[in-house]
């Protein structure tokens, strides 16, 4: 976890539910598991949000809008000349990145990534995570993965969960080289019990 | 969870028989180091073509155990404690190789010795050596309890064994300022002190393995030095 600071008197708000839902959704973007492009062009998949949130105020700004998400997401080179092709017909790498693009077209200040590589090849997987080490100079991005070795290469802080509860949360060196909770260890270890 | 062992029982297999090999090399290190040091005090030349065979045996095991390391990372990608001990078992082992080959060099050493080599020649390295095998002894000791103040004790050590590198060194210069002739002599036992010496600087640096093993991070602060030899 890395990038633009986030203020925490707003996130305490947050977390005591002071904010509306619609308004906090607006700044986390969230990128899922499976890739789950709308049902729509590559270019009205990511002018939807902002269409939603009402940010673009006309044709222009949005074709901008969709330009620079697509490029922020390293896939307006693969794309800019089909952009009213439908977003299911890209592969699984490049819907994966066409829904992290979807999720920058509202400018979040967070992106909250649910095992965003456990259905995409290796060469998909390293492309998703060359744009998670772009993209954490800009935003805060949270990373849910079981892939231990990907939260090593892609993480600053690492938190470990077991069974719903909060075990160790340190820097990532710190958690997979000498981790303090002897729980931590015995499960990057590999000792389930 | 329980922590007792890896749930993959082929890992833990893995595991425990890289700390065997290491185990192993350790004590026929050790083995090669006493042997090497009782055959230049007695003057043994007979015990040299075995000694200097048996260092095979430790070169080998070396071999081994880096096959096994590069399969583990290979295959098990090692987090925490197990990434900790592969890293320190290969430093460890490349260290017990080299005191293996310096024990070596100190036993081919012996073949041009005279058989009566004299007493105020060889007082000091005999101390050295008890020393530099003690060390040996208490840095696998210390490897097998995993303990870091044992680690950190022979770390600060390695001053007394510079210290009587230096005793050593000058006693054998004196004696060579005797006489000319015992040119060749000197030099031979020069020779064994600083590689007896040399596997000191090993063992410290085993002992700092451990101590990074045990701790997860490394000794601090530069290592304890003895007083530079004079003709250095």
């Amino acid at each position: 976890m890395q990038g633009r600071r986030i203020n925490s008197t707003r996130w305490n708000e947050i977390n005591e539910k002071k904010v509306d839902v619609v308004t906090l959704r607006e700044k986390v973007g969230m990128v899922f598991q499976k890739p789950n492009p709308f049902p729509k062009s590559i270019y009205e998949n990511i002018a939807y949000g902002p269409t939603i949130h009402g940010v673009a105020e006309n044709k222009d700004k949005m074709d901008e809008i969709v330009e620079n998400s697509l490029k922020k997401a390293a896939l307006w080179e693969e794309v800019k000349d089909r952009l009213n092709e439908p977003g299911t017909s890209l592969s699984g790498g490049q819907q994966q990145r066409l829904c992290i693009a979807r999720a920058l077209s509202v400018s979040p200040e967070v992106i909250l990534m649910d095992e965003p590589c456990s259905a995409l090849d290796p060469i998909a997987t390293a492309k998703i995570e060359e744009l998670i080490d772009d993209l954490k100079k800009s935003y805060t991005i949270v990373i849910v993965t079981h892939s231990m070795a990907q939260a090593v290469r892609v993480s600053q802080k690492t938190g470990f969960f077991h069974l719903g509860k909060i075990i160790e949360v340190d820097s990532t060196e710190k958690i997979f080289k000498n981790p303090d909770k002897k729980m931590t260890q015995d499960y990057i270890t590999g000792r389930f019990g | 969870m329980s922590g007792t062992g890896h749930t993959v029982k082929s890992y833990e297999e893995e595991m425990q028989s890289l700390n065997d090999n290491l185990v192993m090399m350790g004590s026929l290190t050790e083995s090669q180091m006493a042997d090497a040091m009782s055959a230049v005090i007695k003057v043994d030349k007979e015990s040299v073509d075995k000694i200097v065979k048996s260092d095979g045996k430790i070169n080998e095991l070396r071999s081994i155990i880096d096959n096994q390391i590069t399969t583990v990372l290979v295959k098990r990608a090692p987090m925490a404690v197990d990434l900790r001990i592969t890293i320190s078992t290969m430093k460890i082992s490349h260290d017990l190789e080299r005191i293996g080959d310096l024990a070596k060099s100190v036993a081919k050493k012996v073949k041009p010795l005279p058989v009566d080599l004299p007493d105020e020649l060889t007082a000091s390295l005999r101390r050295l050596g008890d020393l530099v095998q003690k060390q040996l002894k208490d840095v696998l000791d210390a490897y097998l309890n995993k303990s870091k103040e044992k680690a950190i004790e022979i770390w600060r050590k390695d001053e007394q064994v510079d210290d009587l590198t230096n005793l050593a060194m000058n006693e054998v210069a004196t004696y060579l300022q005797k006489d000319k002739k015992n040119l060749e002599m000197a030099t031979h036992l020069l020779f064994v002190t600083k590689n007896i010496e040399r596997a000191g600087d090993h063992i410290t640096n085993i002992a700092e393995s451990l101590y990074y093993l045990i701790e997860g991070e490394y000794l601090e602060g530069a290592r304890p030095k003895g007083k530079p030899v004079e003709s250095e």
